[in-house]
């Protein structure tokens, strides 16, 4: 066949941890396999990318805008949860089958994507609704542990262990605290402890932390911000305290004292 | 709107069903397809917080497609009841795996994936749904 020569040969890409391999909005129609690793799907919702999901192994990425034709910007972002290798398909490897398609196949496949697409914005604008809730919340609080942030921070960097409230206790994620403060503090992860555990604002998590040796302190801490590290494959978290024992805050006040 | 020609010859069997019949069974096994040929269709899934409306279908719209295209024994995901009364027809599942097997392994993995990403939007809709006070 003609058009057999014109397509390209099938490209074994690879992404490190963080790495954007669609953008959403953006014109394309190459479709990739992934042969390992994870990747998230991503749709923005008032400039906060929102996660609706987690693709594996065999999964394919890219196929609605190529479903939807050539016309269509990408409807998702999606970017990679961990290192990751990825097989790219030039559309014009499945063009011609799919405009070949019987009927029927075809409209069962256009009525899907419809209400894919469909389902990902009740998705997005469910998450972006609790998220908003939940932060506004946390600012109306009117324990002293939740609006302090504006006292003195300190700045250091030490690994911390933490987990999702009501998560099995053996379970053990790890991040860096960069600063902290009496209300809050600055901690960054690696963007794969997200993969298995929700890492949005809202999201609660015990935090244990030595701020010296022999001096541990514990408290449970709530994301109010969520940005991309300044390292690649890490995430930031700006987090409130919402609890601590009163020895803890003891501990941490001679902490923070000059 | 009128049902396309190519659909309607594959259609084995018509059914009037009445106002809130059951035709899909959330949990239950099978691998039919309807077409709705007259009236709407609510699909609507099981939560803590009792049975959650996912969309609502109309004429020409499809029932049970996800686990149509799974080709395993899988339990159906949510149930299709009917909203109003509704004319269905089923569609003859050996002619449609004929021509789902003839396609390229490419084409397959790809509508699949789309497949799967439907039902795993469904069901983090439920979660957050459930999650919500």
């Amino acid at each position: 066949m003609k058009t057999e020569g014109k397509i390209p040969p099938v490209a074994r890409l690879q992404y490190v941890s963080g790495d954007l391999i669609i953008k959403e909005g953006d014109f394309g129609l190459s479709i990739y396999e992934i042969i390992s690793g994870k990747v998230g799907i991503f749709v923005d919702s008032s400039g906060t990318e929102i996660q609706v999901a987690t693709l594996g192994p065999g999964m394919i990425i890219g196929e609605m805008s190529f479903l939807a034709g050539t016309s269509s910007p990408r409807s998702a972002s999606a970017r990679a949860l961990e290192d990751c290798c990825l097989e790219a398909w030039h559309p014009n490897m499945i063009t011609t089958a799919y405009k070949q398609m019987p009927t029927i196949l075809g409209l069962i496949t256009g009525k899907s994507l419809k209400s894919l697409v469909r389902m990902n914005k009740m998705v997005s604008g469910f998450s972006s609704k609790k998220r908003r809730a939940e932060v506004e919340q946390i600012q109306e609080s009117s324990q002293p542990w939740s609006s302090k942030r504006s006292f003195y921070r300190k700045e250091f960097d030490k690994e911390c262990v933490y987990r999702p409230v009501n998560s099995p206790k053996n379970l053990k994620l790890f991040g860096r605290i960069k600063d902290i403060s009496r209300g809050g503090m600055q901690m960054v992860a690696k963007t794969s402890n997200s993969l298995d555990y929700s890492h949005v604002p809202g999201d609660e998590f015990l935090v244990s932390v030595y701020l010296k040796p022999g001096q541990q302190v514990n408290m449970t801490a709530k994301i109010v911000k969520l940005q991309k590290g300044e390292t690649s494959g890490t995430i930031s978290m700006g987090m409130t305290f919402t609890h601590m024992t009163q020895e803890d805050q003891k501990r941490l006040g001679f902490f923070l004292m000059p | 709107m009128t049902i396309n020609p190519q659909v309607y010859s594959i259609v084995v069997n018509e059914e009037s069903l009445p106002d809130k019949s059951v035709i899909i069974k959330e949990g239950s096994g099978g691998d039919w397809i309807y077409v709705i040929l007259e009236g709407r269709v609510k699909i609507k899934k099981q939560t803590s917080k009792g049975l959650l409306t996912i969309e609502t279908l109309t004429e020409g719209d499809f029932i049970g497609v996800m686990e149509f295209l799974k080709q395993s024994k899988v339990p159906r995901l949510t149930s299709a009841i009917a909203d109003g009364p509704v004319l269905v027809g089923t569609l003859d599942t050996e002619q449609l795996k004929r021509d789902w097997e003839s396609q390229p392994l490419r084409l397959k993995k790809l509508i699949s994936s789309l497949m799967q990403n439907l039902e795993d939007a469904i069901k983090n809709f439920v979660d957050l749904a459930e999650a919500s006070k």
